[in-house]
């Protein structure tokens, strides 16, 4: 069984719940952004969009580095494997219950023929 | 429409954010993104004086900010010009007024208000830059408060 760390589970699953968030995501997928640059899509005030990306940052979705006065955002997607996996176990998991079920049931028809 | 609030409140008395905030051997925690990154300030802190503080990566051209004070009020209020350098070089020039205001003993509000930004977009690339500035007043004032500043 892997072990996955429950609180980084934890800040990934909670950052990625918000579609804003996951909206600054796919627009960092685009490529690395200033807050000016990022705000522009948004119909959002500055403070609230400042919230989003230090939520994003504290669960390393995003890395920002220091530009002169500004701060660039890019993606941190390192944290998307650990919720990959965690999904990607349970997807197994669920694959292997319905291969038995699948077994169950021809078994039950043969049974009856 | 352009301007900018940002609003922190720091465990320990004005003196020491108003100190922490103008002192040349503080600045390299404010601006520095890493250990290495080059930090340099001047700062003739009173009416008319200039401050000057440049930073960046080893090897880089620094970015550049030149402030004139236009209030020294220790250590409650400073106002001052500041004329800031982006990455692409360009300049622009803001009025900004910092209060430190006492709300309770040892805890000490800090409230900037920058205004006269040319474009809310500036106004954001720069607001995108103070948190991590304040972050690092912070480190300065909690070590001051913890222990005698030796310069």
């Amino acid at each position: 069984m892997v072990r996955y760390s429950s609180s980084t589970l934890d800040r990934t699953f909670a950052a990625l719940s918000d579609p804003t968030r996951r909206e600054i995501l796919d627009r960092l997928a685009e490529g690395p952004a200033t807050l000016g640059e990022l705000r522009r899509p948004f119909d959002m005030t500055l403070p609230g969009l400042m919230k989003h990306v230090r939520v994003l940052e504290e669960a390393q979705l995003v890395v920002t580095e220091k530009k002169g006065r500004t701060r660039e955002c890019r993606l941190g997607a390192e944290q998307l494997d650990d919720a990959a996996q965690w999904i990607e176990t349970y997807r197994r998991r669920w694959e292997r219950r319905l291969d038995r079920l699948g077994d169950y049931l021809e078994r039950q028809k043969g049974a009856r023929a | 429409m352009s301007d900018l609030r940002l609003e922190r409140v720091y465990a320990t008395d004005p003196e020491t954010v108003f100190d922490a905030f103008t002192d040349p051997d503080a600045q390299k925690e404010l601006y520095a993104d890493a250990p290495d990154w080059v930090v340099t300030s001047t700062c003739d802190l009173r009416v008319g004086g200039r401050w000057t503080i440049e930073f960046g990566p080893p090897g880089g051209p620094p970015a550049r900010e030149t402030s004139v004070f236009t209030v020294v009020d220790r250590p409650h209020r400073l106002g001052y010009v500041a004329t800031m350098t982006m990455p692409d070089g360009t300049s622009f020039d803001t009025d900004l007024e910092v209060t430190f205001e006492e709300e309770a003993p040892g805890r000490t509000r800090l409230t900037i208000l920058q205004t006269g930004f040319p474009t809310t977009r500036l106004r954001d690339e720069i607001a995108g830059g103070w948190p991590s500035i304040l972050d690092g007043l912070g480190r300065v004032v909690a070590a001051r408060a913890a222990g005698p500043h030796r310069p």
